[in-house]
């Protein structure tokens, strides 16, 4: 019966090391919250080792792929879950809302997330998603006494169970017209006569459902207010590690689409890319509070990442791997700044509160700036070579239009990311210290974090080959 | 040929340089020192391949030193760098001017000044990385990595609009940038749909240009963002704010060399690789380049403040550059390859007189100015003389590049040609103006400024020095030009481009 159990140690690890920090944290007197934080932080190391040394196999029974590709993003997510706990540690213990639910959680919405972004199976993706989604609305609303928290969280559910609703009958009806719940049959099935049409509406609303939790336009309107009200460092979790997981199924499935279905798919694809980019950086233009900007700025993100997806047959899967790995450690990198930054009342708000940061935390700003630059596409980082990769999948499957909105779009980004820059470095410090509560600081664990994001984005912008290859290598066992 | 990688070192030294006075941090002293040895050893290293442009494949316009590595082999995309005399020129001219920036910064920088040496280098490393490299997506990288630096010089040690100035530079050189992305992209994706190979390389995508219907739109994406840079009406305002608010290493750097990259750009890149574009978009080359001339040349007349004068005149010059590179003759390309050097002397000089004046004078409006040969007889002495190169006079530098640019023109359009000897008769206003303004009339009241110290005289003098010498002699720096100049000409290419013989 657990023949083959070691394919799934990652996610084994994360479900029973999430299970014991919330007994720990029920039958001890005085909750031991500094050692769940260092089990957490075990656990989703181990997971990711495990993701990256365990035994190779295609799929476990069918259900859940643990070849390449799941196990690149199942390490991933553990790489993302291992640094939002760095970010987490300090912040949580000073608002204190640390303990074995905010950990327990953190690890089952790993377990989510890399259950959704490993699927093969319509089921286990509804699964993981639900996991990663409740897990999120628990944790968004974490700061308990705060009302945007609370409202965080309860406008993520409410739109989320919605969400959520239309996944399942989109699945429902994929189901019905294919016979299979296992997603490359079911898609397969979908490439012969009759039911084509079936399985384009249950995949039409999959993707509305997919739309919501990457926030695509017009469905990300959630977006700023969500991630404005959550903790700053769940809100790097949640932007990081949800959109990773959710985005991995995207991929599969236009690797999976059969070609007449592809024609449908592409044009959606277009249209909800196109919209993404104008629409979020449009909004973005006029925000002066920092975290609804990088919200928006997030969902952009999203929008340049679709148009990879539209070249799909083109290289553009690979590109979008590449870019989502880039991403992740850029909005980890930059909610992680905010973290640090924010004082102990509230988190990090209006773009005054940055000015003059360069004279106040060389380091702390010299960091945010390489992240905001890697955002804007600046080389020598990791988000300059991924946005190149997805203008040149774009280009190569023939959607010169989609390019150009693509650059006007960046274009329009350049203004806000460089305004926040320009704050930090050429605005000059105002004479009070900042508002309230004392100076922010970074504690070890999340220089530590913030040393490896900003590292690892110089690394990918000037190393970018292996994760290239390793991408490359990936999607090939999607076998799409 | 090397067992040093002499191109990366030339690339990546003054990064390293600039990382080591970041560690000086708040150390004035170090972090200048460091800064000047480094500019120096970078200078010492080009002179020095100098020695590479006696060799016999010099006058072929081969490369002198090339390198190539693999770096994203699965998209055809190599480190691959290439040296010839061209790049050779500009390479030296922008590592003089980092001397002589580094120098000129002397006395004025004293905040954060680690940070500012290492932002002065990193764009040094980014600019010879775009004189050097010979695959398109390392020169984009290049051509994006050149501007951050620039956008901080700005906006952190500029004047008082200088936040402004900044943003508006990066987000017209970025917005340009993204559509030279798109062309460069256009072009890898449509050269590798045709050939089946898909690379950036510079020479592989000259060897075989795409489909004319193509070329086109690929022609504008990049000129696009050429254009901006060069800078060409009307593409070009950011250019006078970016000017006038830089601190004088800035301005020195932005005129003498960022500038450079645009024209570089259309030279190496944009009409060597997409030939029958080529030809359809000379004549709007054309026009634009003369709108700038006269345009700028006719602003530049109106100007309060010294250094937006000179920021103008910038203009005029480089119209007359891409003037020549649009009439695509060995001659006009020679000369406005020349023109590019010889505008990096004497506007660096202008400018960094300007400067001088500056610190002196706590402003740059002309109404403060005035009689400043009584008071400052070395200044002005030197004004005059790079006031004189920048109006073309024979015997200085200027007057051989305008030359060249005007007489090679004629051969393709004579009637732009004619139009160009007008325009700068029209600069000979302005230069004049600014000269009575200045250095003549009558002396403003209250204690006369100090006259040039030697740090300053030997900045101005070694520019004086490569002034006269390029005017009087010019000859040997022709070789080096003309033998690139003859390759991007060569007869595979020459019957494409053969419309813009006479």
């Amino acid at each position: 019966m657990l023949e083959g159990w070691p394919v799934i140690a990652p996610h084994a690890i994360l479900a029973l090391c999430g299970g014991l920090i919330f007994c720990l944290g029920a039958f001890w007197q005085r909750r031991p919250s500094g050692l769940l934080w260092w089990l957490a932080l075990a656990a989703s190391l181990a997971a990711g080792l495990a993701a990256l040394g365990g035994p190779v196999s295609a799929t476990y029974q069918g259900m859940l792929d643990v070849g390449l590709y799941g196990r690149l993003f199942t390490a991933l997510i553990a790489l993302v879950c291992l640094l939002a706990l760095l970010l987490l540690k300090r912040y949580a213990a000073l608002r204190g809302f640390a303990g074995e639910e905010l950990y327990g959680l953190m690890l089952l919405a790993g377990l989510g997330m890399a259950l959704t972004a490993g699927a093969a199976h319509w089921l286990i993706f509804f699964l993981g998603l639900e996991l990663l989604s409740i897990c999120l609305y628990i944790l968004l609303a974490m700061r308990k006494g705060s009302s945007e928290s609370t409202e965080a969280g309860l406008k993520y559910f409410i739109l989320g169970a919605v969400a959520s609703a239309l996944v399942v009958f989109g699945i429902a009806l994929i189901y019905a017209a294919g016979g299979s719940m296992l997603i490359a049959p079911s898609l397969a099935a979908a490439s012969g006569t009759g039911h084509g049409a079936l399985t384009l509406l249950g995949l039409g609303l999959v993707l509305t459902g997919l739309a919501f939790k990457l926030s695509l336009a017009p469905l990300h309107v959630w977006t700023p207010d969500v991630y404005q009200g959550a903790p700053a460092p769940i809100t790097a979790f949640l932007a990081a590690g949800s959109k990773a997981a959710v985005m991995a199924v995207l991929v599969r499935l236009c690797a999976l689409m059969p070609g007449n279905l592809w024609t449908y798919w592409v044009l959606a694809l277009w249209g909800l890319a196109a919209l993404t980019m104008l629409a979020t950086n449009l909004s973005a233009l006029r925000e002066e509070r920092v975290k609804r900007l990088l919200a928006y700025s997030s969902a952009a993100q999203m929008g340049y990442l679709l148009m990879a997806l539209v070249g799909a047959r083109y290289g553009g899967l690979v590109s979008a791997l590449f870019f989502l790995c880039a991403y992740a450690l850029m909005d980890l990198g930059v909610f992680g700044l905010v973290t640090v930054l924010s004082p102990h009342d509230g988190d990090l708000n209006r773009l005054d509160e940055l000015r003059g940061l360069s004279r106040r935390h060389p380091w702390l700003a010299a960091c945010l700036a390489l992240c905001l630059l890697s955002l804007a596409g600046m080389p020598p980082t990791g988000g300059f070579v991924g946005k190149l990769f997805l203008f040149t999948s774009v280009l190569k499957a023939g959607y010169p239009v989609l390019a150009l909105l693509g650059a006007l779009a960046a274009a329009m980004a350049f203004y806000y990311y460089f305004k926040l820059v320009a704050v930090m470095y050429m605005g000059e410090p105002s004479g009070e210290p900042a508002p309230s509560g004392p100076k922010p600081a970074a504690g070890a664990a999340e220089a530590l974090a913030l040393a490896v994001i900003a590292v690892a984005l110089l690394w990918l912008g000037v190393f970018p080959a292996w994760l290239h290859g390793l991408a490359g290598a990936a999607v090939a066992t999607l076998g799409g | 040929m090397f067992a040093v990688p002499l191109l990366s070192l030339l690339i990546f030294l003054p990064l390293g340089g600039g990382l080591l006075a970041l560690a000086c941090g708040a150390r004035v002293r170090a972090a200048r020192g460091t800064a000047l040895v480094v500019s120096l050893v970078e200078l010492g290293l080009t002179s020095g391949l100098l020695a590479l442009a006696g060799s016999p494949q010099a006058g072929q316009g081969a490369w002198l030193l090339s390198e190539s590595r693999a770096w994203l082999p699965a998209l055809g995309i190599q480190y691959a760098l290439g040296l010839d005399g061209v790049s050779l020129l500009l390479v030296l001219l922008t590592a003089l001017l980092q001397v002589l920036c580094v120098l000129v910064s002397w006395r004025q920088i004293d905040e954060r000044p680690g940070l500012y040496y290492l932002l002065l280098l990193l764009m040094q490393t980014g600019v010879n990385g775009l004189f050097l490299a010979q695959d398109l997506f390392l020169f984009y990288l290049f051509w994006e990595l050149q501007l951050i630096p620039m956008f901080f010089l700005v906006g952190m040690w500029g004047h008082e609009r200088r936040v402004f100035a900044s943003f508006k530079l990066v987000l017209f050189t970025l917005a340009g940038s993204l559509m030279l992305l798109l062309g460069i992209l256009g072009l890898y994706a449509a050269h590798g749909a045709q050939s089946g190979t898909y690379t950036f390389s510079l020479a592989a995508l000259a060897a075989a240009p795409p489909a004319a219907n193509i070329q086109g739109w690929l022609m504008a994406a990049m000129l696009i963002g050429f254009a901006v840079k060069v800078p060409l009406v009307p593409l070009h305002t950011w250019l006078p704010e970016a000017h006038t608010q830089a601190p004088t290493a800035g301005s020195v750097l932005l005129a003498g060399v960022l500038l450079k990259t645009g024209a570089y750009a259309i030279f190496r890149v944009a009409l060597p690789v997409l030939p029958s574009a080529a030809a359809l978009a000379a004549p709007v080359l054309v026009g634009l380049a003369l709108a700038g001339v006269f345009y700028a040349a006719w602003i530049a007349r109106a100007q309060r403040d010294l250094k937006r004068l000179v920021a103008y005149s910038s203009i005029t010059h480089l119209g007359l550059v891409v003037l020549g590179l649009a009439a695509w003759n060995l001659m006009s390309v020679s000369g406005a390859v020349l023109q590019m050097i010889n505008h990096g002397l004497s506007t660096s000089a202008l400018f960094i007189l300007a400067g001088l004046l500056q610190q002196r004078l706590d402003s740059r409006s002309l109404e403060d100015m005035g009689g400043l040969w009584t008071a400052m007889p070395r200044f002005s002495a030197f004004f005059l003389f790079f006031a004189m190169a920048s109006l073309g006079l024979p015997g200085l530098n200027n007057f051989v590049g305008e030359l060249l640019v005007l007489l090679g023109t004629y051969r393709a359009y004579p009637a732009a040609a004619v139009a160009g000897f007008v325009g700068l008769a029209v600069g000979v206003m302005y230069v004049l103006k600014m000269v009575q303004a200045t250095i003549f009339g009558p002396a403003q009241p209250g204690p006369p400024p100090p006259d040039l110290n030697g740090r300053e005289a030997l900045i101005l003098g070694v520019l004086a020095v490569a002034v006269l010498f390029i005017g009087l002699h010019p000859g040997p720096v022709l070789e080096l030009i003309e033998g690139p100049v003859k390759a991007l000409m060569s007869p595979g290419q020459q019957v494409a481009l053969a419309i813009f013989q006479p």
